[in-house]
């Protein structure tokens, strides 16, 4: 196991250093420059250009960028917050994506799970028909008009929450986002939940586990939902990444200073570094969390565990 | 099975109640300052005190982008340049007809060649309580034209031709011999190269705002990054900000020389993109100050509280005339004409632009009669769908064709794809044979290709940057990289130059008279093809005065404003 989860980090950091390449090839592709084009001519570019070190080769902005990056400096912003660190400009940004896609993510999950453990063992009643049009809405439904229905309805009307971020009441005024954000997760996690519970359920083994009088609490929670956990986590953990890395839409409509509306604006702006930097961090995030998925592979299912056991030790 | 269905309930419960609690517990738990105060009910009363100590004669104003930059020479965009002038001030400040007014300078004393500019520095301190000198101005602007600073706006010194500025900023002469200097504490002299009527008009740009050199250095990097680094000797300071914050605020500063005449105790501004949530939180009354969109104009026009403001930015269709085809006059004449402008802004834009048939937008600069351009000068290539087809049958038979068709490039914007591709269906209906196709992309990549003259007509905008009809004039000049259609004439160039710095410079009713005959023969021969200008649908809660609007320089001025 220890070595497999070594091998594992190695091909880790390769993929990110092959990623950040990629990403400073396409960066160098895509057309203007992060400057007021229109005001500077030549030669105020050239000035400008090579004050951010923009005039050298790619490969040497690139050996550069690693280099700084390694001591922990990811350069400056160059339009959006111009001149200021990308490490202050996340400083205060991070945590706050970080903890409302947290917060969504738990929230989501554990509804999500409810419900679908409801539906199947309650199968084709009411029940499992209210779930499958939570999850059909969830699905379908874009985040833009769920949001925009709770903003109207819970905020305009019923004035019970606060249509914007409010950094000074950080967690009352949260509550809508997050709503809107674990709406997706609740379906998702709800109909995968519902599948697989409902495979398990009528399965062999559970009616042998149900016939030698194993009460149902034991029943559902080790027997059935244990089994069912791993697709489960295959799905959610694409799922964190997306919403702990902040939601475009979402930090948008609510004027949430995270990094998902960071990024759209700083790939609009041709702000380099910040692209950068957030890309690597998504990649990062992504990376690590697949990680501890294979991992949890092992926790929950001893057949995975054992078999990789035999594989790599 | 029984068991099943009483486990169903309990965990129906326990659901509920999670879902009703996880808000409040977070809130006692994890907001370190709220943790004295233990139950959520305590910590929400707290978010209300706490708007309540800004008070109700606080200003709440909406933006719809980050301010980009605190640092006056860093700084490019019209939303860091409001804020930037709430809390700075200049020589000169502008009144609410957008003329020049002395704020930092009390008295200018200009030399009889126009060359030499002496400012005695009014007696007015900054927010930390050193005072306003000479040499504020001094740092300042010689940052402006340091090539180490690389500023975006350094081109606004050669404007103002203060000596020396053109040869600092290409590397050749130290900054330290700009044409500014400090000769006592309170007297800044400035020295021109040759005199330049809107000089004084130039100088209430926030660029050339004053930075405290004691101040910035010990800030260092984090200069303007936060309330403790930025100084404010203007009607208001920084209570609370961060780089890229999606609120600010600001408080009435009391050091302020003219504090008595500023009447709000402060100003919050909310960043809200998306036009919806920005026009609910208005109506909810978290608002007193909101951008319209396009599209949300019809449901508020009747509104009282609806304002229709003139922005500066031109809209125009650049066609490059290096394409086979668009060399010919009467090509280009033919569809300057063709399409139906105040269709354009009526029936497409509705937010208060206006049909454009000029080159210089209205409400720009004020001559030397004290009138605006655009009052004493005629206006060129109205639409007249008629005399088009005349033009495009005259070209026709010159170029020896039947169908011409070409490509427009658009930036990918709701509006601007809106109004490209009305022209579209209007130029190919006027004209048969002559075919539009559009092609969107990034502003970035629109105006890179325009620069370079990889494209065949462009649809763009010039936004002024001072209040003179040079700011646009200046374009279509021989080798001017936004002379995007590649125009090139030599009397043209030589009106321009000799009203930038020849013997035009020095006669200004002359120099006034020059640019409006430099303006015709633009669009005698359309060089471009004017569509409209912008205008800005902006809701002002009633009660909300003296809220100043410009269309050059800073957009919205605060200082008189009240809010009863």
């Amino acid at each position: 196991m220890k070595k497999y989860i070594i091998k594992r980090i190695i091909i880790s950091v390769i993929t990110l250093v092959v990623i950040l390449l990629v990403l400073f090839l396409m960066l160098e592709l895509m057309p203007g420059s992060p400057f007021n084009d229109e005001k500077l001519n030549e030669a105020q570019k050239a000035v400008i250009r090579a004050k951010y070190g923009l005039d050298k080769p790619i490969f040497v902005r690139f050996l550069n960028y690693i280099k700084a990056m390694l001591s922990g400096d990811f350069g400056v912003s160059y339009t959006i917050s111009k001149n200021t660190p990308i490490t202050t400009l996340l400083q205060s940004r991070l945590p706050i994506s970080l903890r409302i896609g947290g917060q969504a993510i738990l929230i989501g999950t554990m509804i999500g799970l409810t419900l679908g453990i409801i539906a199947a063992i309650k199968h084709n009643t009411i029940y499992d028909t209210i779930t499958t049009v939570i999850s059909v809405l969830g699905v379908s439904l874009p985040s833009y008009v769920f949001a925009m229905t709770l903003i109207y309805s819970m905020g305009f009307k019923l004035k019970w929450f606060p249509l914007l971020y409010q950094m000074d009441a950080p967690i009352y005024s949260s509550v809508l986002p997050t709503v809107s954000l674990c709406m997706f997760t609740v379906a998702t996690v709800a109909r995968f939940t519902r599948t697989e519970m409902l495979e398990v359920l009528g399965s062999d083994y559970m009616l042998l586990a149900e016939s030698k009088g194993i009460n149902s609490f034991h029943l559902i929670f080790k027997h059935a939902l244990r089994n069912a956990l791993i697709p489960i986590i295959t799905v959610l953990a694409p799922l964190v990444v997306g919403l702990m890395t902040g939601s475009l839409v979402i930090e948008k409509l609510f004027s949430i200073p995270g990094i998902g509306s960071l990024l759209v604006s700083a790939i609009q702006s041709n702000d380099y570094n910040v692209v950068v930097a957030l890309t690597f961090i998504y990649s990062l995030m992504y990376i690590g969390i697949m990680l501890v998925v294979d991992i949890l592979y092992g926790v929950i299912d001893p057949r995975i565990r054992l078999a990789k056991g035999d594989k790599n030790e | 099975m029984k068991k099943i269905s009483k486990l169903i309930a309990l965990m129906m419960a326990v659901l509920l109640m999670l879902s009703l609690t996880a808000c409040g517990n977070k809130d006692g738990n994890d907001t370190p300052a709220d943790t004295t105060d233990g139950a959520s009910n305590n910590s929400e009363n707290d978010s209300d005190d706490a708007a309540n100590t800004t008070g109700d004669n606080v200003l709440n104003v909406h933006f719809d982008v980050e301010v980009a930059s605190l640092d006056p020479q860093i700084a490019t965009d019209g939303t860091s340049f409001e804020v930037l002038a709430a809390v700075t001030e200049g020589l000169y400040s502008v009144d609410a007809a957008g003329s020049s007014i002395l704020a930092m300078a009390e008295t200018v004393d200009k030399s009889a060649d126009g060359l030499t500019y002496t400012y005695k520095i009014r007696d007015a301190k900054w927010s930390n309580g050193t005072p306003v000198t000479a040499n504020d101005f001094v740092f300042a602007w010689r940052r402006l034209v340091d090539p180490a600073v690389a500023s975006e706006y350094a081109f606004i010194v050669e404007i103002a031709c203060i000596k020396n500025a053109s040869a600092i900023i290409a590397g050749e002469v130290a900054p330290d011999q700009l044409g500014v200097t400090a000769t006592d504490e309170k007297t800044l002299v400035v020295t021109l190269d040759v005199p330049v009527p809107f000089f004084e008009s130039l100088l209430s740009f926030p660029s050339f705002l004053p930075v405290n050199e004691e101040f910035f250095t010990a800030a260092g990097d984090s200069f303007g990054t936060s309330p403790e680094t930025v100084l404010s000797n203007g009607p208001f300071m920084i209570t609370a900000y961060e780089p890229a914050a999606t609120t600010i605020t600001l408080a009435k500063s009391t050091t302020y020389w003219d504090a008595a005449k500023v009447a709000l105790d402060g100003i919050k501004y909310q960043v809200i993109k998306d036009s919806q949530q920005a026009m609910l939180s208005y109506q909810n009354g978290d608002l007193d100050v909101a951008t319209l969109s396009g599209e949300q104009v019809e449901q508020f026009q009747a509104d009282p509280e609806f304002n229709n403001i003139m922005a500066g930015y031109l809209w125009y269709i650049s066609p490059n005339q290096t394409v086979a085809g668009l060399e010919n006059q009467n090509l280009r004449m033919a569809l300057a004409l063709s399409y139906d402008k105040a269709a354009v802004v009526n029936n497409i834009l509705k937010d208060g632009s206006i049909v454009a048939d000029f080159a210089v937008p209205t409400l720009l600069a004020t001559g030397p009669d004290g009138v605006d351009f655009r009052e004493t000068t005629s206006t060129y290539l109205a639409t007249d769908k008629a005399k088009a087809l005349e033009y495009w049958n005259t070209a026709k038979a010159e170029l020896v064709v039947n169908e011409l068709k070409y490509t427009m490039i658009v930036e990918d914007t709701e509006s601007a794809i809106n109004v490209a591709q009305f022209i579209q269906a209007e130029i190919e209906g006027t004209l048969p044979g002559i075919t539009i196709e559009i092609q969107t992309m990034p502003k970035k990549n629109r105006v890179e290709r325009m620069q370079s003259g990889d494209f065949e007509l462009g649809l763009t905008r010039w936004g002024p940057d001072y209040a003179d009809p040079m700011t646009y004039l200046d374009m279509w000049t021989t080798g001017s990289p936004n002379n995007y259609g590649f125009w090139s004439n030599a009397d043209y160039d030589a009106i321009i130059e000799s009203a930038k710095r020849g013997e035009l410079a020095l006669d200004i009713v002359a120099r006034w008279e020059s640019l409006k005959q430099a303006e015709s023969m633009v669009l005698a021969e359309a060089v471009i093809f004017p569509v409209y200008q912008k205008g800005d649908a902006v809701m002002i809660k009633s009660g909300v005065e003296g809220v100043e609007f410009h269309s050059v320089g800073i957009n919205r001025i605060y200082k008189n404003a009240a809010k009863k």
